[in-house]
This record gives structure tokens, sequence and C-alpha cells, in this order.
């Protein structure tokens, strides 16, 4: 079977990845923000490679329909693209809003250090935002995949919202825990794209080897039947050539 | 405890990814081998204006010669 071992190996890194996802939302299902976002800033997870069916396309076309409903998002929204595939299907698009791509991600199982890396360059690229939007693939099951969102709020909506204020403690760690949940989020969300992109990678392959082998089978019965036709034409000049004499 | 004046100069990502190379510097030879991968990340990034991307930088400049090198 083509790609199964990578797939287990990445179906394990997801399944220990998503804990991770999980226990990171729960600050936020305790502490939701008070006003809703005004202004997201759109990080679609993709990656370099294809041969992948309809991983990138689905992650693009779910960013551009939440840019595209002006209920949900600005459609200036900044957006942040993690993958050359995706870069090369938004940019089109989605050209201006684009501020920053990161590639070299996913060629193995993304690690921490991609996620901090990517979440510190957010932080520090400037970008005024009141929340992160992360567009990913979802794991459904082996054979399907759905685009969707996640959504990590800043340290100011953080800091404001009640269920954080409940708790006395110094400024400080707001910033801190928003930047961590942000990195943690976005690991999260690396993994199971990959584990999505795996899948998919190897649906993909199966259905062309099959599709290749049919289409090998109808082709020999057509070839054979065309030979045969053509011989027992032959024949059949001899013989009446045979006859004439 | 002072407070803590290394927030002026990187984020909390930055903090934990040094200790996080710290620990992992620290482990037994073949726990520190299997740790070791944990931290390594070739992250390129390219910054876009107007619908035109910037030059590729390496996030961690000793990665575009060699592989395997840890992050920070």
């Amino acid at each position: 079977m083509i790609a199964s071992t990578k797939l287990a190996k990445a179906q394990r890194a997801m399944q220990a990845g998503k804990e991770y996802g999980s226990a990171n939302s729960e600050i936020f299902q305790h502490a939701p923000p008070e006003t809703p976002s005004k202004r997201k800033l759109f990080v679609v997870v993709s990656s370099d490679k294809g041969l992948c069916g309809g991983i990138h396309s689905s992650v693009s076309k779910a960013t551009r329909r939440a840019l595209a409903g002006s209920d949900q998002a600005d459609p200036a929204s900044p957006v942040m693209v993690i993958g050359d595939k995706s870069k090369g299907q938004l940019s089109r698009v989605l050209g201006q809003n684009m501020t920053m791509s990161f590639n070299q991600i996913g060629r193995d199982i993304p690690t921490f250090a991609d996620a901090a890396g990517v979440a510190d360059l957010i932080v520090k690229s400037g970008v005024e935002y009141d929340s992160v939007s992360i567009v990913y693939n979802k794991f459904v099951s082996a054979i399907s995949y759905e685009p969707t969102t996640v959504e990590v709020t800043n340290e100011k909506l953080l800091k404001e919202s009640p269920g954080f204020r409940a708790y006395e403690m110094e400024d400080d760690f707001a910033k801190d825990l928003a930047e961590f949940a942000l990195a943690n989020a976005i690991y999260a969300a690396l993994v199971e794209a990959h584990a999505c992109e795996q899948s998919a990678r190897r649906n993909a392959m199966d259905n062309a080897s099959n599709n290749a082998k049919d289409m090998i089978n109808k082709l020999t019965l057509q070839y054979n039947r065309g030979r045969q036709a053509s011989i027992t034409n032959e024949l059949v000049d001899i013989i009446t050539g045979a006859s004439a004499l | 405890m002072s407070s803590a004046t290394w927030r002026n100069v990187f984020t909390y990502n930055k903090y934990a990814q040094i200790t996080e190379r710290a620990v992992r510097q620290s482990l037994k030879e073949t726990e520190r081998v299997a740790a070791e991968k944990r931290g390594v990340t070739a992250l390129r990034y390219q910054k876009w204006e107007n619908g035109v991307g910037g030059a590729q930088v390496y996030l961690n400049p000793e990665e575009d010669k060699g592989l395997g090198k840890p992050a920070v």
C-alpha cells in the first residue's frame, strides 16, 4: 500500500497534537471575548507538495468564502499562508490581503518548533488583529476531511474578557499566554492538516492506480479484439484468393 | 524575583524555545537524539506587499547549508 506507514505515523502525531489543541481551546471557551473580534488575521495551513487531491484547494476556497461573506470578516483582512501550494492559489485572488507566507513545513511531521517560529513571526510582524482565525483541514476519517477554522484571541481581548478578569494577576501573563496559545493552536492545526494531507495523498494515489489498471484492462481487450479481427480478415482474403485459383 | 527583562527583547515563544533547547541538551544520549528531532525546524518565510512577495528568508540561517540543526 502506498504511503500507509507514513500515514500511520502522521495519525499518531495528530492524536498527540490534538490534545494540545483541545487543552488550548479550553481557555478560550472559559474566557470568551465580550465583543466579537472585528479585525481577524487569517492563517491558512497547507503544504508545499502536491499530488494530494483537493487538500490545498479546499483550504483556499474556505478562506475565500470566509472573506467574501462580509458578515464574517472584513474583505481586507490580512491573510498569512503556510505552504507554497495555497500561496500560489491565493496570491492570484487575494494578493492584496497577503501579508506573509511560510514554507518548508510539512516535509516531515510538523514540530512544535515550526509552530513556535510561525507564531513568533506573526506576533513580531506588527500586523494588527483582534483574533487569529486558523483555517486548516480537519481529519474526519481516513477517506474524508473538511476545512475548519479555529479562533485564537489576542491578549487585549483575552484580558478584557470577564472570565479572565475573575483572576487578579499582573498584566504580563496575558501577553505570554496569548502568544503561547497561538503557537499551540498552530501546532495542533499543522499536525492535523499533515495527517489529512497524507491520507488524501494515499487515497489519490490509490484511485489513480486503480483507474490506470482499469484503463489498461479495457484497452488490452480492445487491442486483442482488433488484432483478432485483422487476422480473421487476412485469413478470409487468403482463403477466397486460394479458392479462386 | 525581579521583573523579567527578557520580555523587552523577545517573545514568550522564543523564551520557551531557548529553555526547550537547554532541556534537550541535558538529556541522556539516547533520549537526546530522539528529542533533538522534535526541535528541528527549517522554516522559511517571505513578506508580501501589494500582492508581490519579498525575498525568502530562512528563520534559522544555518539551516540552508545543513539539515537537522535544532531551532534557536
